[in-house]
């Protein structure tokens, strides 16, 4: 290809700044050509053009936190980094909604908001991320049982589609029925339909208190007893979570208490916990991080290695998880107990057969009343296990691919399907 | 059909879920929302199609939608403006037209039913040939209670204790014959609160029959309204809710009557009796009656009068009477009046789906305060074969509370 | 005025569905016109009434196998004209299917058919201390298919949410008659996401399971009475500003109030120039403390009569007058309109002065009726229609509202749907490149644009086959099992 007028040149004149990729800036193994670091949603469009013009295809990552996540892709040309899209666009603080750019920092925009006394309700269990990327993957944390995840609290999106369309839906007011929820779409869809630029958030107040009560040490007999009473209480827990290190180790349950009143309230779900259940100001260490085998050091790399896994189920199956697939492993377990949403992993050096084997007996446990996720896994597991595992409506999600993404040049077989 | 009353309809469907034919059928032709658009077809000059008139027949008249209108819109004259252009426009199939002929010539008229209640007796037994005959005679046949034993009351009723009102008191052609003990018990409650109750002894029919079928109810109303002109009352005390809210409108029916009938019917001081004793207050002791009691809701009485809570209040203020609630109270029970003779498979579905209600309660005793619903629910009880209920009037257990005759002396079933 | 086609597929329903099922007596179909907004009226071509999931399928297959045009209509209460019928078209109608399937309390879920109306989900598990919590105006009425086609609000959402927060899985018949189950707990593209608010445009949700939410254990309500809309906007301000979620904010101005009281006789203070009605709910201790608060402020900022319901009685009395608020309309002008915009919230006095400005330009009447927390606004023009160009006029005053609302940053629907009613708008607030994109999921949902054509979009829009290649063939097994190639 002749350098003047192949790809690489047309990239160079977008106007945008681009580099040569390095070997670190593989996408879980795959190494992209060039790397573009747009700074205006402009900017990511002209990429997005001369992608499309030379056939290339691209990958969109924040900080990367979850960029090894889902299959690697297919091919990728492009490594489209967000670190540049980095200003919060508007904070109106009396109307409780904010704009940022997709490569905002998490933590940074947690900061500001915090200035304001306000929050944005979501707990990615992953430190350093981006908004994007939070995104894109569909991350929550334990109190989705309250304010819903990530999905629940984007009102707004701009969208930079394969062809250099740039779109957006939804708007800066909480409600809003106008149009299709593009955003609903583009969240958890792993880059797959388009770049996301910026998102608008409805914000919450931070609460005027809040207060945990830990119980640790009880069996999980004991834990699951007690919790469809708090999770059914008027007290109105924020997030109910287990913290099981392994089958038959401690294990504790936490459960928030968010707002006014809230040491009020934090006694009477004690008293529904049971005597040896005690009141802290503050969640325990581990809260809202994803499980480790072998926990080391709080926010320490999460995951690492080994096979990480969501379960997303209904309460009433949570008992039977447990005496069943759950016991019988080394595996470590966190989550919500209240919404039913498990993470677990397994270390590192588990056989790749029983990786799998457990993968499909945690499927044939939950049947229809439950999804198995791989989120993550070593190469020799993933080529085992189907990381997806029963997808409704999968027929239509590959007529939205075909439609957003005709040529298959966005993150290609990294999603449900081998979309 | 007056396109000023059908223009008032903003369309906007709250009555759709009170409505018992929409109940049934969820079909907009056969909602209130649906017929008032019909109307609307036909005062746009769209004659009246048989089609049509069977949606409109299909109609109770129940006036459920006419409380849950937030609009104000006045479903009960439109519905009867409709009857009567329906009466008049529509040429029905001859058996129908002969049940109705039958209907209307036996029901308004005390003495042809007292006549006729031997040989109703008898067609109980017949009534599966009656159902082959027309599914009207078998309706009538299922619905008759047993034969009550006849009351005759006084022309005047003195109050006890010091005098506190003169009131008329309307007998009711049905009640009269099939439910006697409920006149005698209304006399005796009114007396007991101190009111000297006045009943003339030839009073006819008040019209409600033909008034909610689309009939000329003009002479039934006049002949009523002298009857208690010249019994000198200061009110005229119904316990009988079809008949109360006809009452209530004779003047809107008499208006273009010549010599002054909209004035007279207006002078006339109509109350339901719930309505009257709250607005009286109660005097007399109440004695307790270890009762539950299901209160149903006669749909001329709360939604046609809107006497919703008075009934409630007189029965929670019977000390050891437990009141409960039905299901989808506001929906009708399907007696209607004439419907279950003229509609008897609606009525009778619409009957059913009130009794498991009812039975659902776990009651003791069903209470409502008409006649016609009282029986087309005992006989739905009864078709159910699951369980059956005593049936009262608010009369009657008022009067057993007011004279200490305990909880056994409530109702037969 | 028979139509050949239509004539034909009446016959294959009759075969299909169960008698009485299929329409097609021109004066029971005229009956089908409308929704609940009444100036766009269209006979259907043929209604049909299916039970099951199974008949709804097989009637959206034979309207493709004739090319016909469907749309969808539960208790046709909406205020966009989202179930207008189609003339040339069949009106699918899911009244009668209104069963209640299932009830999961542990679970806190609840599955019904599409028929079912709102409210009665919420009876059905009250006693057992739930309920379902989006709770738009007509819940007695709309049916939770139609909350799910429109998205419903409702005054509560503020806290709570609309209805696409408390959606846990549908089964829809999608366009082409397939029957396709759609899970919240299923990986993959939020399909459930997309296909709530979708206005019928990507098919028909034929069995529903619905979120139960825990009823709080306390709930004020406290209404109070502001010499001006100003006075009850700062309130409102106040309140967020102190970090406060309600469970609802509401707000009349002194027309809303006036209709009201005609109406229903609410009884609100005399003399008001706005009423706001803020309702706190969750644990007791949380409610005094919060009540406590939003009382002050409500007194700071100059409110003179301040009222609290002691009981669910007086909670309803105090209600009573908002939810009856727009047909109460109807008591104090022969016509009107409803619209429905949203603003941000602090440009909520800015837009309120601009409406009062659109009714002196106009000589035309506002009530003004909202859900101040969310800065959803319904304003009611009134007009009369007997009036010669009153109506055109009203029309007018009511398009530059929405004007407004796009002005400061705000949507041209909160709640009641863009319908046939706002298409013409949507290019205000969106460009072409959105609403192209917008298209995308039209196209693969429905590329024949047969469910409820004409809604929504401003202009018919033509799919064309997807361009590209590898149809057919996708390069990664469904399975995963990727080392085969």
């Amino acid at each position: 290809m002749n350098a003047a007028t192949g790809p690489g040149a047309a990239l160079a004149a977008a106007g945008v700044t681009i580099r040569p990729a390095g070997p670190d800036d593989a996408v879980a193994g795959v190494a992209p050509r060039w790397v573009a670091l747009p700074e205006t949603t402009r900017e990511i469009a002209a990429v997005m053009r001369v992608s499309a013009a030379h056939d290339l295809a691209v990958v969109v990552a924040g900080a990367g936190t979850t960029l090894h996540w889902g299959r690697p892709p297919e091919r990728c040309d492009v490594l489209i980094d967000t670190c540049c899209l980095n200003e919060i666009l508007e904070h109106e603080a009396g109307d409780l909604v904010v704009r940022v750019q997709a490569g905002v920092p998490v933590e940074t925009l947690t900061e500001a908001l915090a200035a304001k006394g306000q929050e944005l309700a979501l707990d990615p269990p992953l430190a350093g991320g981006t908004v994007g990327g939070l995104l894109a993957a569909g991350l929550a944390g334990p109190r989705a049982f309250r304010y819903g995840t990530a999905r629940d609290l984007l009102i707004g999106i701009t969208v930079v589609l394969a062809d250099g369309t740039i779109a957006k839906a939804g708007g800066k007011v909480v409600k809003n029925v106008a149009g299709y929820d593009l955003g609903k779409l583009f969240t958890g869809s792993y880059g797959t339909l388009g770049v996301i630029a910026d998102a608008t958030f409805r914000l919450h107040p931070l609460p005027a208190a809040r207060a945990c009560v830990v119980w640790s040490g009880p069996t999980l007999d004991e834990i699951l007893a007690a919790v469809p009473a708090v999770t059914a209480s008027q007290a109105e827990p924020s997030a109910v979570e287990l913290d099981r290190p392994a089958p038959d180790g401690p294990r504790a349950v936490a459960v928030l208490v968010e707002g006014a009143a809230a040491a009020e309230r934090a006694r009477a779900v004690r008293d529904l916990l049971g005597g040896e259940a005690r009141i802290a100001d503050e969640p325990p260490r581990w809260w809202g991080r994803l499980p480790e085998p072998g926990f080391v050091e709080p926010g320490g790399p999460s995951g690492g290695g080994g096979v990480l896994l969501e379960i997303r189920t209904v309460p009433s199956r949570l008992p039977g998880l447990f005496a069943g697939a759950l016991a019988r492993t080394d595996a470590a377990v966190r989550g919500s107990l209240a919404s039913a949403v498990l993470r677990v992993a397994l270390p590192a050096e588990t056989d790749p057969a029983a990786a799998a084997a457990f993968v499909s007996a945690l499927r044939a446990e939950l049947a229809d009343e439950g999804r198995v996720v791989v989120l993550s896994a070593p190469e020799p597991v993933a080529r085992r296990v189907d990381l997806w595992g029963h997808v409704g409506g999968l027929a239509l999600m590959r007529r939205i691919k075909d439609r957003f993404d005709p040529d298959r040049r966005m993150s290609p077989g990294r999603f449900v399907g081998g979309i | 059909m007056d396109p000023e009353l059908i223009k008032d309809c903003v369309h906007c469907g709250f009555c759709l879920p009170t409505c018992p034919t929409y109940v049934l059928w969820g079909e907009e032709m056969d909602s209130p929302r649906g017929r008032i658009h019909l109307m609307s077809q036909h005062v746009e000059g769209t004659p009246v199609t048989p089609e049509m008139a069977g949606h409109f027949d299909a109609c109770l008249g129940c006036m459920a939608c006419v409380t849950a209108c937030p609009s104000g819109v006045r479903y009960d004259r439109l519905i009867e403006q409709t009857r009567a252009v329906v009466e008049r426009e529509h040429v029905r199939a001859p058996e129908e037209r002969a049940i109705r002929e039958l209907v209307f010539a036996l029901f308004p008229y005390r003495r042809r039913l007292r006549a006729l209640r031997l040989p109703m007796r008898l067609a109980t037994r017949l009534r599966p040939l009656l159902e082959r005959v027309h599914p009207s005679l078998g309706a009538m046949a299922e619905l008759v209670p047993p034969p009550a034993r006849p009351v005759r009351l006084p022309p005047r009723v003195h109050a006890v204790g010091r005098r506190r009102a003169t009131v008329g008191m309307l007998v009711g052609c049905v009640q009269s014959q099939f439910f006697p003990q409920v006149n005698a018990a209304t006399a005796r409650v009114l007396a007991l609160e101190g009111c000297d109750v006045v009943i003339p002894p030839r009073q006819g029919c008040c019209g409600a029959l033909s008034l909610h079928s689309g009939r000329d109810a003009r002479r039934f109303a006049k002949a009523t309204i002298e009857t208690f002109e010249r019994a000198g009352v200061e009110a005229v005390v119904v316990n009988v809710a079809g008949c109360g809210s006809s009452m209530k409108e004779y003047a809107e029916v008499l208006k273009d009557e010549p010599g002054g009938w909209a004035e007279r019917a207006a002078a006339l001081r109509v109350r339901d009796l719930a309505e009257y004793l709250v607005e009286l207050g109660p005097v007399a002791p109440r004695h307790p009656l270890p009762v539950t009691v299901a209160y149903h809701d006669a749909c001329h009485l709360a939604h046609a009068q809107g006497v919703r809570s008075q009934p409630r209040e007189l029965l929670r203020a019977i000390p050891g009477l437990e009141l409960r609630e039905i299901a989808e109270s506001a929906v009708c029970c399907g007696s209607a009046g004439t419907y279950n003779l003229f509609q008897p498979g609606p009525a009778r579905e619409l009957g059913d789906r009130k009794a498991r209600h009812v039975l659902a309660t776990r009651a003791d005793v069903l209470v409502s305060a008409n006649p016609g619903c009282s029986m087309q629910i005992a006989a739905a009880m009864r078709r159910s074969g699951e369980g059956e209920m005593r049936v009262a009037h608010t009369a009657e257990v008022l009067d057993a509370s007011l004279r200490g005759l305990g909880a056994r002396a409530l109702g037969g079933r | 005025m028979s139509d050949p086609v239509l004539d034909r597929l009446a016959v294959r329903f009759e075969e299909l569905l169960p008698a009485g099922a299929v329409i097609t007596d021109p004066v029971r179909l005229r009956t089908y016109e409308c929704d609940g907004l009444t100036h766009h009226r269209a006979m259907p071509g043929i209604v049909v009434l299916p039970e099951t999931a199974e008949q709804v399928a097989a009637a959206v297959r034979l309207c493709g196998e004739y090319g016909v045009p469907f749309v969808a209509r539960g208790s046709g209460t909406g205020l966009s004209g989202g179930a207008l019928p189609r003339t040339d078209g069949v009106l699918i109608v899911t009244s009668r299917m209104r069963r209640i399937l299932e009830i999961d309390l542990p679970n806190r879920r609840a599955v019904v058919e599409p028929g079912v109306t709102n409210l009665a989900i919420t009876e059905a598990v009250r006693e057992q201390g739930y309920y379902y919590a989006p709770d738009p105006s007509s819940q007695q009425v709309c049916s939770i298919g139609g909350n799910v086609a429109e998205n419903a609000g409702g005054a509560h959402c503020l806290k709570y949410g609309f209805t696409v927060n408390h959606i846990l899985g549908l089964e829809i018949v999608t366009p082409d008659g397939e029957i396709v189950e759609l899970s919240a707990l299923d990986p993959g593209y939020d399909l459930l996401g997309a296909f709530v608010g979708s206005e019928g445009t990507l098919g028909i949700a034929t069995k529903i399971t619905v979120r139960l939410s825990r009823t709080p254990e306390a709930v004020t309500t406290l209404l109070a009475a502001f010499g001006s809309i100003e006075g009850g906007g700062e309130a409102v301000s106040a309140i967020i500003a102190a970090g406060i979620v309600p469970a609802a904010i509401e707000m009349m101005d002194a027309l809303a109030v006036e209709a009201a009281e005609a109406a229903v006789g609410c009884a609100y203070p005399e003399g008001a120039g706005a009423v706001l009605i803020v309702e706190l709910d969750g644990p007791r201790a949380e409610v005094e403390h919060q009540f406590a608060a939003v009382e002050r402020i409500c007194r700071e900022t100059g409110a003179f009569e301040i009222r609290v319901a002691a009981s669910a009685e007086e909670r309803a009395a105090i209600w009573k007058g908002r939810k009856s608020a727009f047909a109460a309309v109807g008591r104090i002008s022969p016509a009107y309109i409803v619209q429905d915009g949203v603003v941000p919230r602090t440009a909520l006095p800015e837009v309120l002065a601009g409406i009062d400005r659109l009714q002196e330009e106009y000589g035309i009447r506002v009530a003004n009726v909202f859900h101040a927390g969310d800065g959803n606004l319904h304003p009611l023009v009134l007009f009369d229609d007997a009036a010669p160009g009153e109506g055109e006029r009203a029309a007018t005053v009511s398009g530059r509202i929405l004007d407004l609302c796009i002005e400061h940053g705000g949507s041209i629907t909160g709640e009641h749907g863009v319908g046939v009613d706002k298409s013409r708008y949507m290019p205000k607030m969106f460009t072409e490149e959105d609403l192209d994109t917008m298209q995308l999921v039209r196209c693969a949902f429905d590329p024949r644009s047969l469910s409820n054509p004409g809604k929504v979009f401003p202009t018919p829009r033509l799919c064309g086959e997807v361009p590209g290649v590898r149809k057919g063939v996708h390069p990664l097994v469904e399975s995963g099992r990727a080392e085969q190639f």
